[in-house]
């Protein structure tokens, strides 16, 4: 149960979403009605110089709303009043689409937030030699450009195999209100 | 498009479009099955929403993408306009279209259920150019409402469009 009191303004709240593939894509395509074929056909994709599927914009918006009817347990709660969004880059398959949602205020039972949406791409996995002994989506298709370097979003870890670079960059800033009943 | 006439027309569309209701409207039959297909892509598996039919299930919030798609596929696509006395579609080459921003605003708002027949309305709201790439903004202010004349939620569409796409 979530009631205003135990609500604070700092809290953090979380989902991670790792499933983004061609077959879901196409899934949301039928659903949403959305059926631009830049979002589910790669040749048609690469024509118009994206170089592979990209995932409708609005796709990664439903993990949004989904953070914050899991947040009030579907309505039992309390509401889900109003998100608003900018859409900065693009989120394809095999991304890890991480949304978080950080309180800001609370004004009588609603509840502000901040929302941001950060993808971490995969690019490939090195090994001691700097030879690439795994290559993913990104890398093959070659999903990674110079401004990313520039701004400094590639980045590299230690992994059990070797060396992994990954891109990691916020794909949707924004806000969401919602109301506690209690 | 040369860059003189990407000037012309993105001044035509600041003055035209700020303000101005989108003609005609679109619509949207709820389908049980389209709602739960829709809720099934995020794994929501709260019977309130993928419950069966009998029970009675309403739509997630994020279903509200789908209405949003259509307002801006049949509405702000198809729509038209005369400019220096002769007619020109909106969108040039909808290719040049990008979709900018999005929000949703469910204040006041009924939930939306299976053998719901929506009815979707838009009018432009703020328009402006960023000159240093000449791409246009326009919000999109669509209201959507369901058979009884009940409001389910009120989007707006920062459409973005390229140059040669206005």
């Amino acid at each position: 149960m979530v009631k205003i009191s135990d609500v604070k303004v700092g809290e953090v709240i979380k989902n991670e979403f790792n499933g983004i593939t061609r077959d879901l894509l196409k899934e949301y395509a039928k659903a949403s009605g959305d059926t631009n074929p830049i979002h589910t056909n790669d040749v048609i994709a690469e024509k118009a110089g994206l170089k592979g599927i990209i995932a409708h914009g609005l796709f990664s918006f439903g993990f949004i709303t989904k953070l914050f009817e899991d947040f009030v347990e579907h309505g039992k709660y309390g509401k889900l009043v109003e998100t608003d969004v900018s859409m900065r880059s693009m989120v394809r398959c095999g991304d890890l689409l991480i949304t978080e949602a950080k309180i800001t205020k609370i004004e009588g039972r609603r509840v502000y937030f901040d929302v941001k949406q950060t993808t971490i791409t995969d690019v490939d996995v090195k090994d001691k030699n700097g030879k690439i002994i795994k290559q993913f989506e990104a890398g093959e298709r070659g999903y990674i450009s110079e401004k990313d370097i520039e701004n400094g979003l590639v980045k590299t870890k230690d992994v059990p195999e070797g060396l992994l670079t990954y891109r990691e960059r916020i794909a949707t800033p924004g806000t969401a209100i919602i109301e506690l009943f209690q | 498009m040369e860059p003189e006439e990407v000037k012309k027309n993105a001044d035509f569309m600041v003055k035209n479009l700020a303000g101005k209701e989108v003609p005609g409207s679109a619509s949207v039959n709820v389908r049980y099955k389209t709602l739960v297909a829709f809720a099934k892509v995020y794994g929501i598996t709260d019977p309130k929403y993928i419950g069966s039919e009998e029970e009675g299930i309403i739509a997630c919030h994020g279903f509200a993408n789908n209405f949003t798609i259509k307002a801006l596929y049949k509405l702000l696509l198809g729509m038209k306009m005369v400019q220096d006395g002769k007619e020109r579609p909106f969108m040039l080459n909808p290719g040049k279209l990008l979709h900018g921003g999005q929000k949703y605003d469910w204040e006041g708002c009924v939930d939306v259920k299976p053998g719901d027949k929506l009815k979707i309305f838009a009018k432009w709201g703020k328009v402006w150019v960023v000159e240093k790439n000449m791409i246009l903004f326009a919000e999109l202010l669509v209201s959507v409402k369901n058979q009884n004349g009940e409001l389910v939620c009120k989007p707006t569409v920062i459409a973005a469009v390229r140059p040669g796409g206005y």
